[in-house]
């Protein structure tokens, strides 16, 4: 028994020595890997947790401590004991509750021990109770600037009340305040939440504005660690308004105040390495809304985003990808519902809303659309692309192809969305952190009908999510 | 009063050469579910005065004409390219491709008509709005409804809340919100005699014209209909 014992010490000596187990230096979203294993046949010596010490709690209330490191007192080898405590570490983590957690595996000693016995040891910094701050967004190429109250985990268990106002770089103002609530116990760990929100919106490629007023409710859970569900109910009242006296009148007769009450549910199963650049991976979102359960606008609403990465050399990654999305109008719905394509986040060489149906050089979008690209990625040549500031950067040349048509129009036949309009280019590319990137690209469209409107030479776009 | 921009007025007086197009339309809310008192007096003058020039137009119900239109108050009219609302612009829009009402007025007469169109402006309208948002047994019978009609719940509340709360705004910054029911129909009293002009009978191709009995508003909802259409002729018989 003594052998054991002194073994087993050796051994947690050991593993600790070996460096990087603990340190989680790593970004916790990349701990996916199986954790690499030292040299010792961690899984063969036996080893239970005696105790379990939570350092740094403050207003987080017990029970939710409690049920996320319940987990640990299952281990039975030490290897268990390890990946149990990187996973309670995660949990932790996710909670959102705290910063800077550090763990500590010790042999347990005093009263109670036992002789296999550990004692697991988190310090944890809970968050104060009111964060701010000002930091800037990108989306829909309009950089925001966004100044936001935070209240992480209110109530001691992970609640979270978030206010935002922010500040478009066109002049439009929106304000936001969400409220969540994690059950990371529960089956499928879901998050639920609750926003109230404002947003001004402005398109001037299709003319008019838009003042959005309403409630999101939010369930967000996760079938499996790559795969992200939400379902939402969203009702809002939408005020459309024209921006000038010369928008075309069939922009015009949209406008007015329209009530819309949307359910909808989102799937995204992404197996990329890196969200920005990846190197590998596939990722697959759809989403699909129903509107019409009370409101004034009814339509089933269906798109697909689809992204294949295949690294071809060391740094040299071929990207492919595609889009489609069908609208299937019941009754109401107005220009903002329907769908647009073109533009430097989607078929490049467009100008934005450039492809499908203009009337007065006012898009006025389609009821249904496809759009593939091919990309090809390559790092800044000459320049050292694993450290410093070109590492943020990429090189591309790309192929866009798309088509969106409007089957009013022209009935719902297939030639209707055969007629593809296809652009070519390269580029360079800025991450922006790891949400957003940047890209000043030189396109050249070359096929498109009368209709659209080209955006020749030199894009520039801004956004999270591209073509 | 409104206003008009002044880029607005250029931009078509330098259109207005063309002659009178044949599918002009003229956009107002539904007559039957939706319009309102003050609004639906300003449609029937536009429409009124359209038909005293003989300039063919085709009347097109919209539930969003107020927010289509290019100054946020019906009716307007569609003509080409252009878009025109409200009586006054209207007036001027057909004048620039020379069809005019008053070209036999002489000045001191024109600035008579003048005079009573902002009578009426200051006046009536504002009595239209008192009793159709003010008083509370009008609001709640007939404004309230009809307001909310074209739109799904809650948005039909919100909407006519917005709305009566800019009356009120309005009405306040006139003084006009102070006033009893007594009072405003003691003030448009004074617009009786305005229904005596004598070109009234000049024209023979205006069937609203039969309903021009000059009465002066009589503040409730029976009088609705003959006081919309009422005003609606006085403002033509000036034009």
């Amino acid at each position: 028994m003594g052998t054991v014992h002194a073994k087993a010490s050796d051994i947690s000596k050991n593993a600790e020595d070996s460096g990087g187990l603990f340190e989680f230096e790593e970004p916790i979203e990349l701990d996916e890997e199986p954790i690499q294993k030292p040299q010792f046949k961690l899984d063969g010596v036996r080893a239970r947790v005696d105790r379990v010490h939570v350092d740094g709690l403050g207003r987080t209330k017990d029970d939710i401590i409690k049920s996320t490191v319940e987990d640990l007192f299952q281990a039975t080898d030490f290897e268990d004991v390890i990946v149990r405590a990187h996973k309670v570490r995660r949990a932790l983590d996710s909670m959102g509750c705290f910063r800077d957690i550090g763990v500590v595996i010790d042999v347990s000693t005093g009263p109670g021990s036992t002789p296999e016995g550990l004692e697991v040891t988190f310090h944890v910094k809970e968050l104060s109770r009111i964060v701010g701050g000002v930091n800037t967004t990108v989306s829909e190429n309009e950089g925001n600037l966004v100044l936001g109250v935070k209240m992480p985990n209110i109530l001691g268990r992970g609640e979270r009340v978030q206010a935002e106002y922010s500040l478009g770089h066109r002049s439009s103002s929106n304000y936001s305040l969400l409220a969540s609530k994690p059950f990371p116990h529960k089956p499928l760990a879901p998050i639920v939440a609750a926003s109230v929100y404002q947003q001004n919106h402005e398109y001037p490629w299709s003319g008019y504005r838009l003042l959005d007023r309403g409630v999101l409710l939010d369930l967000a859970f996760n079938t499996s660690p790559a795969t992200k569900h939400n379902i939402q109910w969203e009702g809002l009242v939408r005020d459309t308004s024209v921006l000038s006296k010369t928008t075309s009148f069939k922009v015009r007769e949209n406008s007015g105040p329209q009530m819309k009450s949307v359910v909808r549910h989102i799937v995204c199963v992404d197996h990329r390495d890196e969200p920005i650049f990846p190197t590998r991976g596939t990722r697959v979102r759809f989403s699909s809304e129903v509107a019409g359960i009370g409101g004034g606008v009814a339509h089933l609403k269906t798109e697909l985003d689809l992204q294949g990465n295949l690294s071809v050399t060391d740094e040299v990654v071929l990207q492919a990808c595609g889009a489609m999305g069908v609208l299937h109008d019941v009754f109401g719905s107005s220009l903002p519902d329907q769908l647009f394509l073109g533009g430097p986040t989607s078929v490049r060489g467009f100008q934005q809303r450039g492809i499908g149906p203009h009337c007065d050089g006012n898009a006025v979008g389609g009821k249904a659309y496809w759009a593939v690209g091919a990309h090809l990625w390559a790092p800044l040549p000459f320049a050292n692309t694993q450290s410093g500031l070109s590492s943020l950067f990429r090189s591309h040349a790309f192929v866009n192809a798309g088509c969106l048509a409007d089957p009013d129009e022209s009935g719902w036949r297939v030639e209707s969305l055969s007629n593809v309009r296809v652009s070519i280019g390269a580029g360079l590319a800025l991450r922006l952190g790891r949400v957003a990137r940047l890209e000043l690209n030189y396109c050249v469209p070359l096929k498109a009908t009368r209709d659209d409107v080209k955006s020749p030479g030199v894009q520039f776009g801004v956004g999270a999510h591209f073509l | 009063m409104p206003e008009f921009p002044i880029a607005d007025s250029i931009i078509t007086s330098l259109h207005a050469q063309e002659p009178w197009p044949e599918n002009v339309k003229l956009f107002q809310p539904y007559e039957v579910e939706q319009i309102l008192l003050p609004d639906n007096a300003s449609c029937l003058a536009v429409q009124a005065f359209l038909k005293m020039c003989n300039l063919p137009f085709e009347v097109e119900m919209r539930w969003n004409a107020e927010f289509m239109s290019p100054s946020g108050r019906v009716p307007f009219i569609k003509c080409g390219a252009f878009v025109v609302s409200e009586l006054e612009p209207v007036v001027q829009f057909a004048a620039n491709k020379g069809v005019t009402l008053c070209s036999n007025l002489s000045t001191e007469e024109k600035a008579e008509m003048r005079a009573y169109m902002s009578l009426i402006t200051n006046v009536l309208v504002n009595a239209e709005l008192y009793i159709s948002w003010l008083d509370d047994e009008t609001f709640n019978a007939v404004t309230k409804v009809r307001n909310s009609s074209v739109y799904p719940w809650p948005l039909g509340w919100f909407q006519t809340r917005t709305k009566r709360n800019a009356v009120a705004k309005r009405l306040k910054a006139l003084h006009w919100h102070s006033k009893t029911l007594e009072q405003v129909l003691a003030d448009t009293n004074g617009t009786r005699r305005l229904g005596v002009r004598p070109c009234i009978h000049d024209n023979n191709d205006s069937s609203p014209l039969s309903q021009a009995s000059g009465d002066c508003p009589q503040a409730r909802i029976s009088g609705r209909v003959s006081q919309a259409s009422g005003r609606a002729v006085f403002q033509e018989t000036i034009a």
